[in-house]
């Protein structure tokens, strides 16, 4: 369970990316955050396993108070968390295997690691990840000879690999083409059902937000201006979110479509 | 950032064509540009003159006697192995531990001495202090003092020399850390990792083949650093070529020279090559 209790960010220089949100996520929900850019979405993703720092306010992961926690404690907490990154964040020059093995640092020694000298069941463990999202064949491929898509798949084996009891994504298909969009978000929401992981996700594609989510979150400034179920939502939702009518641009099929174009 | 672009395309946005159709004139030169050419023209032409520069010595230089003595090589000598390739072995030993020692230690102060891997701030700090004070003392000069500290002889030289190898390639390596892409290292950090194994999953993967590119670098430095550094008293073939000075036996000295000449570009092209292979 995650429980955020008046959370406020304020950003070095004075900005206010989140204002007094509270919320409640329960085991195993699938969370779509909406907003426009600058909204707070990734702040609220990043303050969750504190990678960026709540100023004020209480984060509860699992029981774990995560606002001002540090050294192993933080580690602890972020090892609970699996997360993927619109731009995968990868270590390009090194093997997948590698990559995903990140995903374990928090239960081997340093030492093991830094070596390479990984536990078979931490590699056992990478291997099942690998073979969750079908990507296994390339476990000894350097990740920059990966398309966009594999390299997407390869993040989310880094956070299966962490055997996490949370998944954040924050706009994972951002940087990926309409098909691969939709694989991605398919592997995600089949994760979320068959290991009942709780999954929040960042999205800028309106119309995936509605294919995939069940819950929505809508940030506006950094304020959370809706919180509900997917189905009760309209187009007056999301131009009362955005504060703007939705065009093309927020919607995934059009700019399948070819919908939107310098002319 | 492209869809930033295309929501600008759809808004008001005043058309771009009207302006872009007039031709603008080549900029002038500015004025500043100008004072400071002159006055970097000026402040070399002073020194020329405090320097006691002097064009014709360009030529009067080549009528010195000196440059008989380097005439006919004395090859007899070069070519005995306890003359040269000895000594210039004992050169590469040096080289080679020097480059070897100090790469090894550069790489976790380099890793402290980037503000995207340092542990701390402090940290970083000191480290970088360090290093800047160790930097700016001339290799020669720290030679002279270590070899007086030391011992005459190669150990001195190869320590002067792992000082000199570690300081130039912590600057190369920390300034490469400093540009690598900082978002594997939140991934890393991300999952939970400790600080050295996150910058270990995230960060070396990406810097690693720009370390063996600066090291292959060193090693070509250090093989010249070390002859330079057998002249005052390092062990090595500069040891030789000073002995041989003290006699005046430039014919000698020309002769071991040129071996030198082909080793070093021998050296430098298996760096390069090695360079270009992972880089």
């Amino acid at each position: 369970m995650i429980e955020f209790d008046d959370v406020s960010v304020t950003y070095r220089g004075g900005v206010k990316a989140l204002r007094n949100v509270s919320l409640t996520i329960d085991d195993g929900e699938f969370v779509v955050v909406v907003g426009l850019s600058g909204a707070g979405k990734s702040t609220l993703l990043r303050a969750m396993n504190g990678l960026v720092p709540a100023t004020s306010g209480s984060i509860k992961v699992n029981g774990t108070e995560v606002v001002g926690a540090k050294g192993s404690q933080l580690r602890q907490v972020r090892s609970q968390i699996g997360m993927i990154f619109q731009t995968f964040n990868l270590a390009t020059r090194t093997t997948v295997m590698n990559n995903v093995l990140m995903g374990r640092l928090a239960t081997v020694p340093t030492w093991r690691s830094t070596l390479g000298l990984w536990p078979a069941a931490d590699k056992e463990a990478a291997f099942e990840a690998l073979e969750r999202v079908s990507i296994v064949d390339k476990a000894y491929v350097r990740a920059s000879n990966l398309s966009g898509g594999q390299q997407q798949r390869v993040g989310i084996a880094r956070a299966l690999a962490q055997e996490p009891s949370v998944m954040l994504a924050d706009e994972p298909v951002a940087a990926l083409d309409p098909v691969t969009s939709h694989q991605v978000m398919g592997d995600l929401q089949r994760i979320n059902r068959d290991l009942g992981i709780t999954t929040l996700i960042n999205l800028h594609f309106l119309d995936l937000a509605r294919n995939y989510g069940k819950r929505l979150i809508g940030l506006r400034e950094g304020e959370l201006v809706f919180d509900g179920d997917i189905a009760d939502v309209d187009d007056d939702t999301f131009r009362e979110i955005y504060g703007r009518a939705i065009t093309p641009d927020d919607l995934l099929a059009a700019d399948a479509a070819g919908g939107h174009g310098n002319g | 950032m492209r869809l930033a672009g295309m929501a600008m395309a759809d808004t008001d946005v005043a058309d771009p064509t009207v302006s872009a159709t007039v031709r603008p004139r080549k900029p002038r030169l500015r004025a500043r540009t100008v004072l400071i050419a002159a006055g970097v023209i000026a402040f070399t032409v002073y020194s020329a003159q405090q320097s006691g520069w002097e064009w014709g010595s360009f030529i009067t230089v080549w009528t010195n006697p000196l440059w008989q003595r380097f005439w006919p090589i004395d090859w007899e000598f070069v070519l005995d192995r306890n003359n040269v390739l000895d000594p210039l072995i004992e050169t590469f030993q040096i080289a080679i531990v020097a480059t070897v020692i100090g790469c090894l230690l550069a790489m976790p102060i380099g890793f402290m001495m980037s503000q995207l891997t340092a542990p701390n701030r402090p940290t970083f700090i000191i480290v970088r202090s360090i290093m800047n004070v160790v930097r700016a003392i001339p290799d020669l000069l720290l030679a002279v003092i270590l070899v007086a500290a030391v011992s005459i002889g190669a150990f001195g030289g190869a320590i002067a020399l792992t000082v000199f190898s570690t300081a130039v390639l912590v600057k190369l390596f920390s300034e490469t850390i400093d540009g690598a892409d900082p978002r594997p290292l939140e991934a890393a950090l991300a999952a939970g990792g400790r600080h050295t194994a996150a910058v270990r999953a995230g960060v070396l993967p990406e810097v690693f083949p720009a370390y063996v590119a600066y090291s292959a670098y060193v090693f070509e430095l250090n093989v010249r650093a070390s002859v330079v550094i057998g002249l005052v008293g390092g062990g090595g073939i500069g040891r030789v070529i000073e002995a041989q000075r003290q006699f005046f036996r430039y014919d000698r000295i020309l002769g071991i020279l040129i071996v030198i000449f082909v080793i070093v570009m021998i050296i430098e092209q298996i760096s390069d090559a090695i360079r270009r292979r992972v880089l």
